[in-house]
C-alpha cells in the first residue's frame, strides 16, 4: 500500500535522524584533549585553561560577546562560554542569586551593591569589578518616502516623543530642515515596549538636554502614553522598515537599513558614528566613590565638543574580585583580558558596529587595572 | 462519525416519518431551501480558505526562505566559534531531540499510568475527580509557569543558577503530562466494557485485562496521543530558554550544562543579529524549516509504529 510505504520511510528516517544527529560531532568542534596540544603554540604566554564559564545579561552586548566568545576560544580552545541574553535587569538579578561566572548589563551596579557582599556568585565580601566593554551609538531612526536625511533638535525629538509635534510638516521640524520638502503625514513615533537599556539611554539623554520638553526623567521602561510599542530591537527595527512615517530609537550596529537623524550637539549637527561616541566617552568622566576596580561612567549628555555624539549606549561587563571556585575565576579573568583587548574590541566593532574604547588610553589604563584585580 | 452516516442517519429519520415526509424530502426542496444549503456551503468552504490560507502560506515561507540556508554545513556544524555568516544547528538539532525524549520518556509513563487509574480505577471516586480537575487546570497554565517551576525546583536541589537539559525535559513534562492524560483518558474510555468482561470472565486478573486487552485495543489511540503532546511542546521556548539555557556548543549530557534547542536557536537568531543581518535571519528560517520537518517526521512514525509493532508481534 502506498500510503504504509511512506509511514514506513518516516519510520525509517526517524531512526536515521536521531541517529545521524547522537553520532555526529559538529565538524567545527574539535574532539576534546587533542585541541589543546595544537593550539598552545601560538605565541601567547597564556595559561591554556579548560571548562565552561557562563555569562548572562544585556541583550545588547548580544552580537558582540558572539564574536568574543568566538575570539576567545580560537586562544582557548578548550573553553566555552556561553551567553544567554536575557536583558540587564534578569541578568543583574541571577548574577545576585548565584551560578553565574559573569554579567553583561546596560545599567551599573549600584555603588553600594558593587562595593562588597551579598553576591552569591562571588565569595563572600568579594567587591565587584565592572568595566566599559560596548560603546555604541543610539540613533534616530525614521522611515519617509524620499528623505533620508533629517536635522533633529533635541526638544524636537521631545515632542515628538510625547506627542506634542504629530505631523512631519510641522513648523518646529521644517524649522531646522530648510531644504528638505516634508509632507503632510501624521508622524508615528515607535518606543519599545519592554524593559530596555537603549530606551534607558534615550530617556537619560532626552531628560538631560531638553529638561522642559522631557519630564519623565530616565526610564527603562517607556513612561509615554501613546506611540506604537515594538517588542526588542528586531521588532523596533521591523516597526520602522514597515510604516511610512515611523520613527524610533535603535542601537546603530542594528539600524544600517534606516535612515539617520542627525542630531544637535552645541551648535552643530552631528550625525550617528562610532568615533562620534568615542569622543562623547572621552569627555565623559568617571563615576566618583567607587571602587578602583569598579570603572562606571556618568556620561556627558550636554557635551558640545566638536564631534562628538553624545545619544550612546555604554554597556558594562561586571564580574567579582574573588570567586569560590578559583578556576572560575581564572577563566573570567581571562575572558575579560581578551574582551577589553585591542582585538577583543575590534572583533565587537567589526561584527556588532559599537566603538573600541582602546581609542582613548587613559581609558584602557584603568580598564586594564581593573580587570587584573579579578582573581587575583 | 463521518458526513455521510450524518446524511444516511437523516435520511432514515426522514423515511421513518411515513409517506408524506418521503415524498415531500423527494420532490425539490424549496428555493428558499436551496438558498439557505448554498449560503451554508459557501460559509464552510469560506472558512476552510481562511484557514488554509495563513497555514499554506507559513509553510510556504519556512519552505522557501529555509531553503536558503539548506546545506550540509547546517548539518554537521555547530554556532562554537563562528561569527557572522557559516555555522550550523546541529547542536540545537541534537538537544531538541534528546530533551523531547527524555520528556517523552517523563511524560508518557506518568500521563498513561494516570489515565489508567481514572478510567479502570478510580472512576467516580474522589481522588479520580480532584485529580481531573488538577489535570485541566494544567492544561492552561503557560508554558513559561511551568519553566518557573523547574527553574526554582532544581534551584533548590542543585544550587541558584542550574541549567541543564534535565531542567528543560522537566519544565516540558509538565507541560505535556496533562494532554498525554486527557486524550488517554477518552481513547481507553473507547474501549468496549464487554471486551474487559470478556477478560474477566474468563478468569484473568484485572491488570492482565488491561495490559492484554485493553491497552493494546486502544495502543494506535494512545501513540496518537502521545504525539500530540509531542507535537505541543517541540516547539516550546520560553520555559526552554529560561532553565536548559542557551550554548553555541554541542552537549550530549542532559545531566549538566547548557543546552540548545531549535525553537530557543530560530529564537537567538531572530533577536540578536550580528551586522550581516541575512545571515542570522537565514540560519533562523532554515531553523524553523528543519524544526517544521522535525515534527512531520515524527507524526508520521507514530502512525507508522502501532502496525509495525503488530507485524513484528504477528511474525514472532
Amino acid at each position: 500500500m502506498r500510503l504504509g510505504k511512506i509511514k514506513q520511510v518516516a519510520l525509517w528516517a526517524t531512526a536515521g535522524l536521531v541517529v545521524a544527529a547522537l553520532a555526529g560531532c559538529a565538524a567545527n568542534e574539535a574532539a576534546e584533549g587533542a585541541a589543546g596540544a595544537s593550539k598552545s603554540s601560538d605565541g601567547t604566554n597564556d595559561e591554556q585553561l579548560s571548562g565552561q564559564l557562563n555569562g548572562a545579561g544585556a541583550s545588547s552586548q548580544s552580537a558582540a560577546q558572539e564574536a568574543w566568545k568566538a575570539g576567545f576560544i580560537s586562544l582557548q580552545s578548550d573553553v566555552t562560554v556561553n551567553y544567554d541574553p536575557v536583558g540587564s535587569g534578569t541578568g543583574r538579578e541571577q548574577f545576585t542569586a548565584g551560578g553565574l561566572g559573569f554579567v553583561g548589563t546596560d545599567a551599573p551596579f549600584s555603588a553600594d551593591e558593587a562595593s562588597g557582599g551579598g553576591q552569591a556568585s562571588c565569595a563572600a565580601d568579594s567587591p565587584l569589578v565592572e568595566v566599559p566593554v560596548y560603546i555604541s551609538p543610539i540613533v534616530v531612526a525614521f522611515n519617509l518616502d524620499g528623505i533620508d536625511e533629517l536635522k533633529l533638535a533635541p526638544a524636537v525629538i521631545a515632542d515628538i516623543f510625547t506627542g506634542k509635534i504629530t505631523n512631519w510638516n510641522d513648523p518646529a521640524i521644517a524649522a531646522d530642515n530648510s531644504g528638505v520638502e516634508l509632507p503632510d503625514l501624521k508622524i508615528s513615533p515607535v518606543h519599545r515596549s519592554d524593559k530596555s537599556g537603549t530606551t534607558g539611554n534615550f530617556t537619560d539623554y532626552l531628560a538631560a538636554t531638553a529638561p522642559d520638553n522631557w519630564t519623565a526623567g530616565e526610564t527603562e521602561e517607556w513612561p509615554a502614553e501613546g506611540g506604537e510599542g515594538a517588542e526588542k530591537t528586531q521588532g523596533m527595527v521591523e516597526a520602522l522598515t514597515a510604516g511610512n512615517g515611523a520613527i524610533g530609537y535603535v542601537d546603530a550596529g542594528q539600524a544600517a537599513s534606516l535612515s539617520w537623524a542627525s542630531i544637535k550637539v552645541g551648535t552643530e549637527w552631528v550625525a550617528a558614528s562610532a568615533e562620534g561616541a568615542a569622543k562623547a566617552v572621552a569627555e565623559s568622566s568617571l563615576e566618583e566613590g567607587r571602587g578602583e576596580g569598579d570603572v562606571v561612567y556618568e556620561l556627558n549628555r550636554t557635551t558640545d565638543a566638536a564631534g562628538a555624539y553624545p545619544l550612546i549606549l555604554v554597556s558594562y561587563l561586571a564580574a567579582c574580585e574573588k570567586y569560590e571556585d578559583a578556576e572560575t575565576g581564572k577563566l573570567v579573568a581571562a575572558y575579560f583580558k581578551y574582551v577589553t583587548s585591542d582585538d577583543g574590541q575590534q572583533a565587537a566593532a567589526a561584527n556588532a558596529g559599537s566603538a573600541p574604547l582602546t581609542a582613548e588610553e587613559g581609558l584602557s589604563a584603568k580598564v586594564s587595572a581593573a580587570v587584573a584585580r579579578i582573581g587575583a | 462519525m463521518s458526513i455521510a452516516e450524518l446524511v444516511k442517519g437523516g435520511e432514515r429519520t426522514a423515511s421513518g416519518r411515513g409517506d408524506a415526509v418521503t415524498t415531500l424530502a423527494a420532490s425539490k426542496p424549496s428555493p428558499a431551501r436551496r438558498a439557505k444549503n448554498a449560503l451554508a456551503t459557501g460559509a464552510v468552504v469560506a472558512a476552510v480558505v481562511l484557514t488554509a490560507v495563513p497555514l499554506t502560506l507559513v509553510i510556504w515561507a519556512a519552505i522557501r526562505r529555509g531553503s536558503e540556508r539548506l546545506d550540509l554545513t547546517l548539518f554537521t556544524h555547530s554556532m562554537r566559534g563562528v561569527v557572522g555568516a557559516g555555522g550550523g544547528l546541529l547542536h540545537a538539532l541534537t538537544g531538541t531531540l534528546l530533551i523531547t525524549a527524555a520528556t517523552a520518556a517523563i511524560a508518557i509513563p506518568l500521563g498513561l499510568s494516570t489515565a489508567i487509574y481514572l478510567t479502570e480505577y478510580g472512576s467516580g471516586g474522589r481522588l479520580a475527580a480532584i485529580t481531573r480537575r488538577a489535570v485541566d487546570i494544567m492544561v492552561s497554565i503557560p508554558s513559561i509557569v511551568a519553566g518557573l517551576a523547574a527553574y526554582a525546583l532544581f534551584s533548590l536541589l542543585l544550587g541558584p543558577g542550574t541549567r541543564s537539559g534535565l531542567a528543560g525535559a522537566v519544565a516540558l513534562a509538565m507541560i505535556m503530562i496533562p494532554v498525554v492524560v486527557r486524550s488517554s483518558e477518552e481513547v481507553l474510555r473507547l474501549v468496549p466494557a464487554d471486551l474487559r468482561e470478556a477478560g474477566l470472565a474468563l478468569g484473568s486478573p484485572k491488570w492482565r485485562v488491561i495490559r492484554k486487552i485493553v491497552l493494546p485495543t486502544a495502543l494506535p489511540g494512545l501513540t496518537a496521543g502521545a504525539v500530540l503532546g509531542v507535537a505541543r511542546i517541540i516547539g516550546e521556548t520560553a520555559p526552554l530558554l529560561l532553565v536548559a539555557g542557551f550554548t553555541d556548543a554541542m552537549n550530549y549530557n542532559l545531566a549538566e550544562g547548557r543546552m540548545a534547542t531549535l525553537p530557543v536557536f530560530i529564537y537567538t537568531q531572530w533577536s540578536s543579529k550580528g551586522l550581516d543581518t541575512a545571515a542570522y535571519d537565514q540560519r533562523a528560517w532554515a531553523g524553523a524549516l528543519v524544526l517544521m520537518a522535525v515534527v512531520v517526521v515524527l507524526q508520521l512514525a507514530a502512525r507508522a509504529l502501532p502496525p509495525q509493532i503488530a507485524k513484528i508481534r504477528r511474525n514472532r
